[in-house]
């Protein structure tokens, strides 16, 4: 049943990277808010699901460019008004109380959303600039005969690509990325130089929800347009953090692009698939406690 | 002393006077009659008590167990408007009770009672609805329990009832196992099976494909997607085709492409998805965002075969994606004959819109129960079980039908559809046309190829 054909092998890496590229831009949210609010954010995949209600409600109605530019702004707003009506005030509590209240949120949001919208799939029209497939073979001339992917998905990944780009550029380039990650180092020792960190914190949220926004736009028609998506994505986006290192970005692409190269590598095997994330995990976890990038004392 | 001994020996050469042998008479009658007086409702219909049964005071009520959340929610809210439907119908006429032949229901509730309902939400999960389940049948009292719309869940609910002594009526399952190795004499299905499926459906793939074509089936992993692999292989092999791979799918799964990018790299010039309601919805747009409806293998356009279809599902894949595709449904509500006019007809008064087939079997399946337990003249479910095993009746939208004791299978026409193009639908509900109407003898199979034994008609 395992092919190790040319072709089946740049197929299997291929779709290794477009999946691996929805749990980055996922994690890559989840991760900001974890490592510099310290917040465990059940209610992420929630987010996710308003960007994909979003994007297919304003896609349908006024084109997918108002999507693009409207959904992630929306979703910044939101995320600033999360933060500020409730996250700010688990701050000082027990991690156990932020999952809950999280993760109830996140439940409120998928039965509110399949209250408006249904339970079945939402069909996502994808513009038609980004409809059709991509003769690979004419691009890789190693590949034999006829292989195409959609083109769809390979604008997901550079997608993807770019976004992380843009997230590490405003870390590592900017002022503000570096009181953002010199607060996560130590925030207390921010507040006596006289940084309001709590405002950054607050924009950093509303970075997080941006990016489940850009998430969402781009993975609805690839995740599909259904209520129970962003649960569905939560955990393995949650192990893509844990595995890549808590708080650490370049962690999470890379844990992003391992999870989806095991699943695409395993679809022949139902079982090996399904336990694959958490095999790797376990590894993972026994050998780097840290996680793969996980730096010392962040988060420890 | 002596008196009294001599009053002693009057007695007959047997030992016994006539004072003791009244006395023994009425100790006697009082001791055989004991377990009956402390049998609760023993007498009641000359029955004893099993499930729910006897049903004390002026109603009866029925259990509606269905997915109001999870992946089958739009279904299980169609199937919950057909229950409610029936329920007004059994109690003030109307619908069916028009066209059911034979049937003994009048419009005036059942066996005298009016009928109430309670609902539960099996929530798409297993444990989920056997909790809905047992909440109806110990703290609401239901005679009888029906719902479904995922075979794990309609065969859990199943073994459950009959551990009970409810009889439960299959909503929308099409898994082999329901009324094969899982078959229980407490459960009947009306909707038709993956062997069915497979054998109404592999004859009309082989006139429109050729007998020349490799299969590749994605699999949703549960009793239902397994069984109409099964078939579907055993089927279209009979037939002539080749089966290139298999592979399970999470029922959960959304993206599918990792499992396409394997059916891409193999020499099958047939998609089978053996997947339903979003699944479905969600590995069939996949496929097409690959470019597969376009594709060509082995020479031969790669054609997609979605072996059970539902409007529901459709819809949600989208009229272009589904044009020409082939599947198999067990009713349509453009159907014209009496029976599914009157029944398209009170539903759309009802709600707007016609029903769906999950609306259609649930509709009939609690008419049938009612019917039964007319037949019997009580609600002793052994006695309603005997009334439904080989009941043969008509009007109920497939034609004349056989509720077949051997297995609690309805033996009944089906129908090959096909997906319609956008330009070719005439509304929001036109979806799928009926290529072909597969007559009862045709849908018919030997029972006793599936193992599984009905049980007792007592529970134990």
């Amino acid at each position: 049943m395992f092919d190790l054909s040319t072709n089946a092998l740049f197929m299997m890496l291929l779709t290794g990277l477009q999946m691996g590229s929805i749990y980055v831009l996922i994690a890559l949210g989840l991760t900001l808010i974890f490592g510099t609010l310290g917040v465990v954010n059940f209610a992420h995949g929630a987010l996710y699901l308003v960007a994909i209600y979003l994007a297919v409600s304003i896609n349908d109605a006024m084109g997918f460019g108002f999507a693009l530019i409207l959904v992630p702004a929306i979703l910044f707003v939101l995320g600033v008004a999360m933060e500020r009506g409730l996250i700010q005030y688990f701050y000082n509590r027990p991690h156990t109380d932020q999952i809950l209240v999280t993760f109830g949120l996140a439940i409120v949001i998928q039965e509110v959303l399949k209250w408006f919208f249904g339970a079945n799939n939402i069909p996502f029209a994808i513009p038609s600039w980004g409809n059709g497939i991509i003769m690979m073979h004419e691009w890789f001339p190693f590949l034999e005969g006829f292989v195409v992917y959609p083109k769809w998905r390979l604008i997901l990944v550079v997608v993807s690509i770019i976004t992380v780009a843009a997230v590490f550029a405003l870390l590592h380039l900017t002022t503000f990325g570096l009181v953002i990650r010199a607060g996560m180092r130590d925030p207390e020792m921010l507040q006596f130089l006289g940084v309001n960190i709590n405002r950054r914190f607050m924009i950093v949220f509303g970075l997080g929800s941006l990016i489940a926004g850009v998430a969402g736009v781009f993975g609805g028609p690839v995740t599909q347009v259904s209520p129970e998506v962003g649960m569905h994505l939560l955990v393995p986006s949650f192990l893509v953090v844990v595995i890549g290192g808590m708080g650490s970005l370049s962690g999470a692409v890379l844990a992003g692009v391992l999870i989806g190269m095991a699943q695409s590598f395993t679809a022949h095997d139902i079982n090996l698939s399904t336990i694959i994330v958490y095999l790797i995990t376990v590894i993972v976890l026994l050998v780097r406690p840290r996680g793969l990038l996980g730096a010392k004392g962040v988060f420890e | 002393m002596t008196d009294v001994k001599s009053d002693k020996s009057n007695k007959s050469a047997s030992g016994w006077s006539r004072r003791d042998v009244l006395k023994a008479s009425s100790v006697g009658a009082a001791g055989a009659a004991a377990p009956m007086f402390f049998t609760k409702n023993a007498w009641a219909d000359g029955h004893e008590s099993i499930g729910n049964y006897p049903v004390k005071g002026s109603e009866v009520v029925f259990g509606f167990n269905v997915p109001q959340t999870g992946a089958y929610a739009d279904e299980g809210a169609d199937e919950l408007r057909a229950y409610k439907l029936a329920v007004k119908h059994l109690n003030n006429g109307g619908g069916m009770l028009d066209t059911l032949k034979p049937s003994m229901l009048s419009g005036n509730g059942v066996l005298g009672k009016k009928v109430a309902y309670v609902t539960g939400d099996t929530q798409t999960n297993a444990d989920a609805s056997r909790t809905s389940a047992r909440r109806m049948i110990e703290r609401d009292k239901v005679i009888m329990v029906t719902g479904g719309s995922s075979s794990g869940i309609a065969i859990a609910q199943q073994y459950l009832c009959n551990e009970l002594g409810i009889i439960f009526m299959c909503g929308l399952t099409h898994s082999n196992d329901t009324t094969g190795k899982d078959k229980q004499r407490y459960g009947f299905r009306h909707f038709f099976n993956a062997h069915m499926t497979g054998k109404a459906l592999a004859p009309v793939l082989s006139k429109e494909y050729g007998k020349d074509r490799r299969a590749f089936h994605l699999t949703a992993d549960y009793s239902w997607g397994h069984t109409q692999q099964q078939s579907m292989q055993e089927f279209t092999e009979k037939e002539g085709w080749g089966t290139a791979g298999n592979i399970m799918t999470p029922l959960k799964t959304t993206d599918f492409s990792q499992y396409l990018a394997q059916v891409m790299n193999s020499d099958a010039d047939v998609l089978v998805l053996n997947h339903y309601g979003a699944n479905m919805v969600n590995s069939l747009t996949n496929a097409v965002n690959f470019g597969m409806r376009d594709m060509q293998k082995n020479g031969k356009n790669l054609e997609i075969v979605v072996p059970l279809y539902s409007r529901l599902m459709a819809k949600g894949a989208g009229s272009a994606n589904i044009d020409g595709v082939l599947g198999t449904s067990g009713w349509n509500w453009a159907l014209q004959d009496a029976g599914s006019q009157v029944f398209v007809d009170a539903f759309v008064a009802e709600y707007g819109f016609p029903p769906s087939q999950a609306a259609h079997t649930c509709y009939v399946q609690t008419l049938l129960y009612a019917n039964a337990c007319e037949m019997a003249g009580s609600f002793y479910p052994p006695a309603v079980i005997k009334a439904l095993e080989d009941f043969e009746f008509d009007g109920a939208g497939n034609g004349s039908t056989l509720y077949r004791g051997a297995d609690h299978q309805c033996i009944k026409s089906m129908l090959v559809m096909k997906g319609k193009s956008p330009s070719a639908r005439s509304s929001d509900f036109d979806y799928l046309e009926v290529v072909q109407e597969v007559d009862r003898a045709t849908a018919n199979y030997d029972p006793s190829i599936f193992p599984g034994e009905l049980g007792p008609y007592k529970p134990a």
